[in-house]
């Protein structure tokens, strides 16, 4: 319980306020996102100037003219800090601010018990043996689950009475306009009015009906089948995980010298792909990042080959999972871009390193040009994976509903003609090609945020030669 | 003309324009890159490498159409 547990809490503090921030930001308005920040802000400010504050008046060498200074410091700073305070109170929505205000403490708290919970025989007890441990956990679970439904009964029962009150009108509203859509978008339509405006069907066109779909359709006001539908493309994507967790687990569990079987095949894709990213990025960083990025690529590429089996759905023709995916790529860039060139060396970066007159005058051309550029990438990478996989699935759509309306002449029994066989081969080039373009992509983003000092000696040698 | 016949007219149309750009750029991009390699076969792999991402890059144009249109097809 020292300084060093205080820096914990305030990183904490720091990452927990950032998070909620940006979550307040996204549900309930930029207003109340900045009231949180603003208020954690203050209070971690206010918890350091205290601790200046007692370090100064209690430390080992108290009466000193610079810790005399220090204390100086810190009560102006924390009378500043209260002027500040009285203006954010008077401008940010208050009980953002308070929640923001109580977030240090509601962490240096949990933080302690979490501590003292550890250090506890009985925690020790548990989790000595695996079998007691997933006991727990799961007794957990299921608490949890008979007991948050219990608790959220009541405030969610107000809100569905009075959403359905306020529905119901909108609902004759909307049934003329539904009928004025139906000639343009006739599947638009049909589920729409299947079940009210309650339980309406993401817009747009649809996909294959998969195993979620058929699910939310057979329970159509079960709880779980909605959660279920909400969350489709991130429940196959975590499914798809577990089937490589799965695979990765048997094929390393028993290492031979000379591989066969599953072993050999999972060796053989490794190996190709540490060839393949150490080809581009350099043999010296290879073992740094090919873990992330053959993870990423071999992930993608069983994504994007799950929507061809029957019943299942590609979670990368969600642009929420990919621009998730293009959005680590970016982060991952730039901590290693800070991480590499030091932040100095990251700013001089983003002004294209400007080391003579031409280059300073170009720099604050430079800089926005850069920053766009870097925020454009997790854009084109998302866009461009869901646009390809998406759109393999809308034409593997297009073609199976052309094979059943060619053959609708026939009486009702008849199978359509199986359209869409070409294409699925092409969806099997395009899911592998895809899932290569983003690796390779965010590969070259890597290489791009190296410092590439032995590129530039590169450069140098070439230029002495040349003269 | 009302908003969801504009709509409709220019979705399509949209991506047809987009393609043709990113059709004569994948068209260059292939004919450098096949020429590269009949003059250089033994840089066949670097050669390539270079030619998906830049193919990739040009062909992500005509996916953004695409994009913007199932973005706004909902609206038609």
């Amino acid at each position: 319980m020292g300084l060093e547990f205080l820096n914990r809490v305030r990183r904490t503090t720091l990452i927990a306020g950032a998070v909620g921030a940006v979550v307040m930001a996204t549900y309930a308005g930029p207003w109340t996102g900045l009231a949180l920040a603003a208020g954690a802000l203050w209070s971690l400010l206010n918890l350091f100037a205290i601790e200046r504050l007692v370090v100064a008046l209690t430390g080992r060498d108290r009466g000193t003219p610079a810790t005399v200074k220090a204390a100086g410091w810190a009560i102006a700073g924390m009378a500043l800090l209260f002027a500040a305070g009285a203006l954010l109170l008077a401008r940010l929505p208050i009980p953002a601010l308070l929640v923001g205000f109580g977030l240090p403490f509601a962490v240096l708290t949990l933080k302690a018990a979490s501590s003292l919970l550890l250090g506890s025989r009985v925690w020790r007890a548990t989790v000595a043996s695996p079998w007691r441990a997933a006991l727990v956990v799961a007794t957990v679970l299921v608490a949890a689950w008979w007991v948050v439904p219990g608790l959220m009964q009541r405030p969610a029962g107000a809100q569905t009475a009075a959403t359905t009150e306020h529905a119901a009108p909108a609902e004759l509203a909307a049934a003329p306009a539904d009928e004025h859509a139906a000639p343009a978008g006739g599947e638009h339509a049909a589920p729409a009015g299947e079940h009210g405006g309650a339980h309406s069907e993401s817009k747009g066109p649809q996909k294959f009906a998969n195993v979620i779909t058929i699910l939310a359709r057979a329970f159509p006001d079960a709880g779980w089948a909605h959660f279920l539908h909400e969350f489709e493309a991130v429940i196959y994507a975590l499914f798809v995980a577990l089937i490589l967790s799965v695979i990765a687990f048997l094929a390393s569990r028993n290492p031979q010298m000379i591989p066969s079987g599953l072993q050999n095949v999972v060796e053989a894709l490794v190996e190709g792909l540490y060839d393949f990213i150490a080809g581009i990025i350099g043999d010296r960083h290879a073992a740094r990042f090919v873990p992330f990025l053959g993870t990423l690529g071999i992930y993608i590429w069983f994504m994007n080959l799950f929507g061809i089996i029957p019943f299942m759905d590609s979670p990368t023709s969600s642009l929420n999972v990919t621009f998730a995916l293009g959005l680590i790529v970016f982060l991952y860039a730039q901590w290693i871009g800070l991480r590499g060139l030091g932040f100095v060396g990251y700013i001089d970066h983003l002004l294209g390193q400007p080391r003579d007159v031409t280059g300073w005058m170009l720099a604050p051309l430079m800089l926005p040009i850069h920053i766009l550029g870097e925020l454009a990438k997790p854009i084109s990478l998302s866009c461009r994976l869901f646009g390809n996989i998406f759109g393999e699935d809308m034409l593997l759509v297009a073609f199976v509903s052309l094979g059943i309306t060619s053959m609708s002449f026939l009486p009702g029994w008849a199978p359509g003609l199986p359209l869409q066989l070409p294409f699925l081969f092409l969806a099997l080039l395009t899911s592998t090609l895809q899932a290569a373009v983003f690796m390779v992509l965010a590969t070259i983003y890597f290489l791009l945020m190296l410092p590439h000092d032995d590129h530039g000696h590169e450069h140098e040698a070439q230029h002495a030669h040349s003269h | 003309m009302d908003f969801h016949a504009a709509l409709a007219l220019g979705l399509p149309l949209g991506i047809g324009i987009a393609a043709i750009g990113s059709g004569i750029g994948l068209g260059l991009i292939g004919q450098g890159a096949m020429q590269a390699i009949g003059r250089q076969p033994e840089a066949t792999a670097k050669i390539q490498l270079a030619m998906i991402i830049i193919a990739a890059l040009a062909e992500a144009l005509t996916i953004y159409a695409f994009v913007t249109m199932f973005l706004l097809s909902g609206k038609i």
